[in-house]
Protein backbone atom coordinates (compact mmCIF):
# COMPACT_ATOMS: atom_id res chain seq x y z
CA UNK A 1 0.00 0.00 0.00
CA UNK A 2 2.80 2.40 0.95
CA UNK A 3 4.64 1.69 -2.27
CA UNK A 4 1.54 2.51 -4.29
CA UNK A 5 1.09 5.80 -2.44
CA UNK A 6 4.74 6.69 -3.03
CA UNK A 7 4.40 5.86 -6.70
CA UNK A 8 1.21 7.93 -7.14
CA UNK A 9 2.68 10.87 -5.22
CA UNK A 10 5.86 10.94 -7.27
CA UNK A 11 3.95 10.48 -10.51
CA UNK A 12 1.55 13.32 -9.73
CA UNK A 13 4.39 15.69 -8.85
CA UNK A 14 6.28 14.75 -11.98
CA UNK A 15 3.28 15.26 -14.25
CA UNK A 16 2.35 18.53 -12.56
CA UNK A 17 5.87 19.82 -12.88
CA UNK A 18 6.21 18.77 -16.49
CA UNK A 19 3.20 20.79 -17.50
CA UNK A 20 4.10 23.80 -15.45
CA UNK A 21 5.81 26.85 -16.83
CA UNK A 22 9.44 26.29 -17.66
CA UNK A 23 10.74 29.38 -15.87
CA UNK A 24 12.62 28.10 -12.84
CA UNK A 25 14.58 29.29 -9.84
CA UNK A 26 17.18 27.18 -8.16
CA UNK A 27 18.29 26.83 -4.57
CA UNK A 28 20.86 24.79 -2.72
CA UNK A 29 20.46 23.36 0.74
CA UNK A 30 22.09 21.01 3.18
CA UNK A 31 20.09 18.80 5.50
CA UNK A 32 20.95 16.90 8.66
CA UNK A 33 18.55 14.29 9.98
CA UNK A 34 18.07 11.74 12.70
CA UNK A 35 15.68 8.79 12.41
CA UNK A 36 14.86 6.01 14.83
CA UNK A 37 12.43 3.21 15.66
CA UNK A 38 12.41 -0.54 16.33
CA UNK A 39 15.94 -0.86 17.74
CA UNK A 40 17.50 0.89 14.78
CA UNK A 41 18.31 4.36 13.62
CA UNK A 42 20.05 6.52 11.06
CA UNK A 43 22.00 9.74 10.90
CA UNK A 44 21.77 11.42 7.51
CA UNK A 45 23.44 14.33 5.80
CA UNK A 46 22.41 15.56 2.37
CA UNK A 47 23.16 18.24 -0.18
CA UNK A 48 20.31 19.10 -2.56
CA UNK A 49 20.00 21.38 -5.57
CA UNK A 50 16.34 22.16 -6.20
CA UNK A 51 14.63 23.81 -9.16
CA UNK A 52 11.36 25.60 -8.57
CA UNK A 53 8.84 25.08 -11.31
CA UNK A 54 5.41 26.29 -12.31
CA UNK A 55 3.65 29.60 -12.67
CA UNK A 56 3.51 30.08 -8.91
CA UNK A 57 6.90 28.45 -8.27
CA UNK A 58 5.37 25.97 -5.87
CA UNK A 59 6.74 22.72 -7.28
CA UNK A 60 10.31 21.61 -6.77
CA UNK A 61 12.44 18.95 -8.35
CA UNK A 62 15.92 18.40 -7.01
CA UNK A 63 19.06 16.36 -7.32
CA UNK A 64 21.57 15.75 -4.59
CA UNK A 65 23.68 13.39 -2.59
CA UNK A 66 22.96 11.75 0.74
CA UNK A 67 25.09 10.01 3.31
CA UNK A 68 23.16 7.56 5.50
CA UNK A 69 24.73 6.00 8.58
CA UNK A 70 22.63 3.11 9.82
CA UNK A 71 22.95 1.16 13.08
CA UNK A 72 20.66 -1.50 14.44
CA UNK A 73 20.34 -4.16 17.08
CA UNK A 74 19.21 -7.74 16.41
CA UNK A 75 17.77 -7.10 12.98
CA UNK A 76 16.23 -9.75 10.74
CA UNK A 77 17.20 -9.58 7.06
CA UNK A 78 15.00 -11.45 4.57
CA UNK A 79 15.73 -12.97 1.17
CA UNK A 80 16.26 -10.02 -1.18
CA UNK A 81 16.19 -10.88 -4.91
CA UNK A 82 12.85 -10.25 -6.60
CA UNK A 83 13.20 -13.50 -8.50
CA UNK A 84 12.87 -15.32 -5.18
CA UNK A 85 10.56 -13.00 -3.27
CA UNK A 86 8.08 -12.53 -6.13
CA UNK A 87 8.92 -15.26 -8.64
CA UNK A 88 9.76 -12.75 -11.39
CA UNK A 89 11.85 -9.65 -12.06
CA UNK A 90 9.62 -7.50 -14.28
CA UNK A 91 7.84 -4.27 -13.28
CA UNK A 92 4.93 -6.41 -12.06
CA UNK A 93 6.87 -7.33 -8.89
CA UNK A 94 5.68 -3.97 -7.55
CA UNK A 95 2.23 -5.43 -7.07
CA UNK A 96 3.13 -9.00 -6.08
CA UNK A 97 3.02 -10.50 -2.63
CA UNK A 98 6.08 -12.31 -1.26
CA UNK A 99 6.35 -16.05 -1.81
CA UNK A 100 6.62 -17.12 1.83
CA UNK A 101 8.18 -20.50 1.04
CA UNK A 102 11.15 -18.76 -0.61
CA UNK A 103 11.81 -16.32 2.23
CA UNK A 104 14.70 -17.16 4.56
CA UNK A 105 16.26 -15.01 7.26
CA UNK A 106 19.69 -13.69 8.19
CA UNK A 107 19.76 -12.37 11.77
CA UNK A 108 22.50 -9.82 12.51
CA UNK A 109 23.14 -8.74 16.09
CA UNK A 110 24.78 -5.39 15.29
CA UNK A 111 24.28 -4.30 11.67
CA UNK A 112 26.06 -1.11 10.62
CA UNK A 113 25.98 0.36 7.13
CA UNK A 114 27.34 3.58 5.65
CA UNK A 115 25.66 4.41 2.33
CA UNK A 116 26.51 7.25 -0.05
CA UNK A 117 23.89 7.74 -2.74
CA UNK A 118 22.72 10.19 -5.36
CA UNK A 119 19.13 11.15 -4.64
CA UNK A 120 16.17 12.92 -6.21
CA UNK A 121 13.72 15.20 -4.43
CA UNK A 122 10.16 16.22 -5.21
CA UNK A 123 8.28 18.83 -3.24
CA UNK A 124 5.42 21.27 -3.06
CA UNK A 125 5.22 24.60 -1.26
CA UNK A 126 1.82 24.57 0.46
CA UNK A 127 2.27 27.96 2.11
CA UNK A 128 5.26 30.34 2.10
CA UNK A 129 6.46 28.60 5.26
CA UNK A 130 5.26 25.00 4.89
CA UNK A 131 6.55 22.52 2.36
CA UNK A 132 5.93 18.80 1.83
CA UNK A 133 8.21 16.52 -0.08
CA UNK A 134 9.47 13.11 -0.97
CA UNK A 135 13.03 12.07 -1.72
CA UNK A 136 14.63 8.79 -2.66
CA UNK A 137 18.13 7.44 -3.24
CA UNK A 138 18.86 6.30 -6.77
CA UNK A 139 22.41 5.02 -7.08
CA UNK A 140 25.53 4.79 -4.96
CA UNK A 141 27.62 2.51 -2.82
CA UNK A 142 27.74 1.12 0.70
CA UNK A 143 30.47 0.39 3.18
CA UNK A 144 30.56 -1.59 6.40
CA UNK A 145 32.45 -4.16 8.41
CA UNK A 146 31.90 -7.87 8.02
CA UNK A 147 29.42 -9.01 10.67
CA UNK A 148 28.62 -12.43 12.01
CA UNK A 149 25.01 -13.46 11.72
CA UNK A 150 22.65 -16.38 11.90
CA UNK A 151 21.09 -17.73 8.70
CA UNK A 152 17.75 -19.30 9.60
CA UNK A 153 15.72 -21.57 7.32
CA UNK A 154 12.95 -23.08 9.40
CA UNK A 155 14.60 -25.37 11.95
CA UNK A 156 17.86 -25.44 9.97
CA UNK A 157 20.50 -22.80 10.46
CA UNK A 158 24.07 -21.69 9.93
CA UNK A 159 26.20 -19.11 11.63
CA UNK A 160 28.04 -17.21 8.97
CA UNK A 161 29.22 -13.69 8.09
CA UNK A 162 28.00 -10.96 5.79
CA UNK A 163 28.94 -7.48 4.55
CA UNK A 164 26.79 -4.63 3.26
CA UNK A 165 26.07 -5.13 -0.44
CA UNK A 166 28.56 -2.70 -2.03
CA UNK A 167 26.52 -1.35 -4.95
CA UNK A 168 23.18 0.44 -4.53
CA UNK A 169 20.66 0.92 -7.34
CA UNK A 170 17.00 1.90 -7.33
CA UNK A 171 14.97 -0.29 -9.68
CA UNK A 172 11.45 -1.53 -9.05
CA UNK A 173 10.43 -2.93 -5.67
CA UNK A 174 12.50 -6.00 -4.70
CA UNK A 175 14.64 -5.60 -7.82
CA UNK A 176 16.43 -2.85 -5.87
CA UNK A 177 20.04 -3.45 -4.95
CA UNK A 178 21.83 -2.47 -1.76
CA UNK A 179 21.05 0.25 0.75
CA UNK A 180 18.56 2.92 -0.33
CA UNK A 181 16.91 5.58 1.77
CA UNK A 182 13.73 7.56 1.15
CA UNK A 183 11.64 10.08 3.08
CA UNK A 184 8.16 11.57 3.16
CA UNK A 185 8.50 14.80 5.03
CA UNK A 186 7.05 18.13 5.99
CA UNK A 187 9.31 21.17 6.38
CA UNK A 188 8.64 24.40 8.25
CA UNK A 189 10.61 27.54 7.42
CA UNK A 190 11.83 29.16 10.62
CA UNK A 191 13.66 31.99 8.82
CA UNK A 192 15.24 32.67 5.43
CA UNK A 193 18.08 30.23 6.10
CA UNK A 194 16.78 27.65 8.52
CA UNK A 195 13.94 25.12 8.26
CA UNK A 196 12.99 22.20 10.48
CA UNK A 197 11.65 18.99 9.03
CA UNK A 198 9.94 15.84 10.25
CA UNK A 199 8.46 12.82 8.59
CA UNK A 200 8.72 9.15 7.78
CA UNK A 201 11.88 7.48 6.57
CA UNK A 202 11.69 4.20 4.65
CA UNK A 203 15.08 2.52 4.45
CA UNK A 204 16.31 -0.62 2.71
CA UNK A 205 19.59 -2.02 4.02
CA UNK A 206 21.12 -5.09 2.42
CA UNK A 207 23.78 -7.62 3.42
CA UNK A 208 25.54 -10.14 1.22
CA UNK A 209 26.60 -13.30 3.03
CA UNK A 210 30.09 -14.75 2.57
CA UNK A 211 28.63 -17.84 0.89
CA UNK A 212 25.33 -18.61 -0.78
CA UNK A 213 23.72 -19.88 2.39
CA UNK A 214 20.24 -20.11 0.90
CA UNK A 215 19.90 -23.02 -1.49
CA UNK A 216 16.14 -23.27 -2.12
CA UNK A 217 14.65 -22.60 -4.64
CA UNK A 218 18.05 -21.45 -5.91
CA UNK A 219 21.34 -20.27 -4.39
CA UNK A 220 21.18 -16.80 -2.80
CA UNK A 221 23.46 -14.63 -0.72
CA UNK A 222 21.49 -11.32 -0.57
CA UNK A 223 19.27 -10.39 2.38
CA UNK A 224 17.32 -7.16 2.90
CA UNK A 225 15.93 -5.33 5.91
CA UNK A 226 13.10 -2.82 5.41
CA UNK A 227 12.84 -0.20 8.12
CA UNK A 228 10.14 2.38 8.78
CA UNK A 229 11.58 5.16 10.95
CA UNK A 230 10.41 8.45 12.41
CA UNK A 231 12.70 11.24 11.28
CA UNK A 232 13.49 14.78 12.41
CA UNK A 233 16.04 17.18 11.03
CA UNK A 234 17.09 20.63 9.96
CA UNK A 235 17.61 22.15 6.54
CA UNK A 236 19.92 25.08 5.83
CA UNK A 237 19.35 27.04 2.63
CA UNK A 238 22.63 28.11 1.05
CA UNK A 239 21.28 30.26 -1.76
CA UNK B 1 27.78 17.41 16.56
CA UNK B 2 29.09 15.31 19.44
CA UNK B 3 25.90 15.89 21.40
CA UNK B 4 23.80 14.82 18.40
CA UNK B 5 25.79 11.59 18.06
CA UNK B 6 25.42 10.81 21.77
CA UNK B 7 21.68 11.49 21.60
CA UNK B 8 21.38 9.29 18.53
CA UNK B 9 23.06 6.27 20.12
CA UNK B 10 21.12 6.72 23.36
CA UNK B 11 17.84 6.68 21.42
CA UNK B 12 18.81 3.59 19.42
CA UNK B 13 20.04 1.70 22.45
CA UNK B 14 17.10 2.60 24.66
CA UNK B 15 14.66 1.64 21.92
CA UNK B 16 16.02 -1.95 21.95
CA UNK B 17 13.35 -4.53 22.75
CA UNK B 18 15.35 -7.30 24.34
CA UNK B 19 13.73 -10.69 24.53
CA UNK B 20 12.64 -11.45 28.06
CA UNK B 21 14.68 -14.09 29.86
CA UNK B 22 14.11 -17.84 29.72
CA UNK B 23 11.64 -19.22 32.32
CA UNK B 24 13.45 -19.98 35.55
CA UNK B 25 10.99 -22.38 37.22
CA UNK B 26 12.17 -26.03 37.18
CA UNK B 27 10.65 -28.26 34.49
CA UNK B 28 10.26 -32.04 34.55
CA UNK B 29 9.34 -33.38 31.10
CA UNK B 30 7.72 -36.81 30.91
CA UNK B 31 10.13 -38.31 28.36
CA UNK B 32 11.22 -41.73 29.66
CA UNK B 33 14.71 -42.75 28.44
CA UNK B 34 14.03 -46.37 29.41
CA UNK B 35 11.62 -46.62 26.45
CA UNK B 36 14.21 -45.45 23.88
CA UNK B 37 17.70 -46.28 22.66
CA UNK B 38 20.61 -44.04 23.62
CA UNK B 39 22.52 -42.96 20.51
CA UNK B 40 25.13 -40.65 22.08
CA UNK B 41 25.58 -38.33 25.02
CA UNK B 42 27.90 -35.74 26.55
CA UNK B 43 28.47 -33.40 29.45
CA UNK B 44 27.22 -29.83 29.24
CA UNK B 45 29.76 -27.15 30.05
CA UNK B 46 29.45 -23.40 30.03
CA UNK B 47 31.21 -21.17 27.50
CA UNK B 48 31.65 -17.80 29.16
CA UNK B 49 28.47 -18.56 31.10
CA UNK B 50 27.35 -21.00 33.78
CA UNK B 51 25.86 -24.17 32.26
CA UNK B 52 25.93 -27.72 33.63
CA UNK B 53 24.22 -31.04 33.08
CA UNK B 54 24.04 -33.87 30.56
CA UNK B 55 22.77 -33.91 26.98
CA UNK B 56 21.84 -37.07 25.11
CA UNK B 57 20.15 -38.17 21.90
CA UNK B 58 17.63 -41.01 22.14
CA UNK B 59 15.78 -42.83 19.37
CA UNK B 60 12.45 -44.53 19.79
CA UNK B 61 9.02 -44.73 18.21
CA UNK B 62 10.36 -43.52 14.84
CA UNK B 63 11.68 -40.26 16.18
CA UNK B 64 14.79 -38.87 17.79
CA UNK B 65 14.86 -36.75 20.94
CA UNK B 66 17.47 -34.63 22.68
CA UNK B 67 17.20 -34.95 26.44
CA UNK B 68 18.80 -32.46 28.83
CA UNK B 69 18.78 -34.20 32.22
CA UNK B 70 19.85 -32.81 34.52
CA UNK B 71 20.10 -29.24 33.26
CA UNK B 72 21.01 -26.01 34.98
CA UNK B 73 22.26 -22.66 33.67
CA UNK B 74 22.25 -18.97 34.29
CA UNK B 75 19.53 -16.99 32.57
CA UNK B 76 19.82 -15.04 29.32
CA UNK B 77 17.75 -13.60 26.51
CA UNK B 78 16.49 -15.68 23.57
CA UNK B 79 18.20 -18.94 24.58
CA UNK B 80 17.77 -21.74 22.02
CA UNK B 81 18.81 -25.39 21.91
CA UNK B 82 20.75 -26.35 18.78
CA UNK B 83 21.91 -29.74 17.54
CA UNK B 84 25.02 -28.72 15.65
CA UNK B 85 27.75 -30.20 13.49
CA UNK B 86 30.36 -28.07 15.30
CA UNK B 87 30.61 -25.80 18.31
CA UNK B 88 30.40 -22.64 16.13
CA UNK B 89 26.89 -23.57 14.96
CA UNK B 90 28.04 -23.27 11.37
CA UNK B 91 25.40 -25.87 10.51
CA UNK B 92 22.69 -26.74 13.00
CA UNK B 93 19.13 -27.85 13.62
CA UNK B 94 17.20 -25.59 15.95
CA UNK B 95 15.23 -27.54 18.56
CA UNK B 96 13.46 -24.42 19.76
CA UNK B 97 13.57 -22.21 22.81
CA UNK B 98 15.19 -23.48 25.97
CA UNK B 99 12.19 -24.42 28.13
CA UNK B 100 13.76 -23.47 31.43
CA UNK B 101 17.10 -22.81 33.02
CA UNK B 102 16.46 -25.65 35.48
CA UNK B 103 15.29 -29.25 35.21
CA UNK B 104 14.77 -32.23 32.91
CA UNK B 105 13.70 -31.22 29.41
CA UNK B 106 13.24 -33.06 26.12
CA UNK B 107 13.29 -31.74 22.55
CA UNK B 108 12.11 -33.76 19.55
CA UNK B 109 14.45 -33.41 16.55
CA UNK B 110 12.31 -32.32 13.57
CA UNK B 111 12.13 -34.54 10.45
CA UNK B 112 13.99 -37.43 12.15
CA UNK B 113 17.36 -36.69 10.43
CA UNK B 114 20.52 -38.80 10.37
CA UNK B 115 22.40 -37.38 13.38
CA UNK B 116 25.77 -38.98 12.68
CA UNK B 117 27.37 -35.65 11.73
CA UNK B 118 25.72 -33.69 14.55
CA UNK B 119 28.30 -33.85 17.31
CA UNK B 120 27.26 -31.02 19.63
CA UNK B 121 24.26 -29.86 21.60
CA UNK B 122 24.54 -26.10 22.05
CA UNK B 123 22.69 -23.65 24.26
CA UNK B 124 22.79 -20.55 22.13
CA UNK B 125 21.68 -16.96 22.60
CA UNK B 126 20.21 -16.35 19.16
CA UNK B 127 19.49 -12.67 19.64
CA UNK B 128 23.15 -11.85 20.24
CA UNK B 129 24.74 -14.74 18.31
CA UNK B 130 26.54 -15.96 21.43
CA UNK B 131 27.16 -19.51 22.68
CA UNK B 132 26.12 -20.14 26.29
CA UNK B 133 27.03 -23.79 26.70
CA UNK B 134 27.91 -26.94 24.81
CA UNK B 135 28.01 -30.71 25.10
CA UNK B 136 30.17 -32.80 22.81
CA UNK B 137 28.23 -35.97 22.05
CA UNK B 138 30.07 -39.32 21.92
Amino acid sequence: MLRKLVFLFVLSLFISSSFAQQQSHASNSIELGLAFGGSQGTLTGAYIHNWRLGRKQKFEIGLGGRLTTYVGANQYYSTAPAKLTSGSTGPGVFFKENITANMDTFLIARPQVLAINAMINFGYLITPKFYVGFNIDVIGFSLGQEKSGNYINGSQGQNTTGKPTPFNLLLVSDNDLGTLNSEFYGRYKVNEKLSIKTGFQFLFTEYTTSTEVQQFPEPNDRFRNKSGLFTIGVSLTLK
Amino acid sequence: MKQILILFFVIVITSCKEDEGTPSGPVDDTFNPATATLIKSGTLVGVGHTVSGTAAIYEGGGKKTVLLDPYSSQNGPDLKVYLSKDEKASSYISLGKLKSIEGKQSYEIPNNPDVTDYKFVLVWCEQFTVIFGKAELK
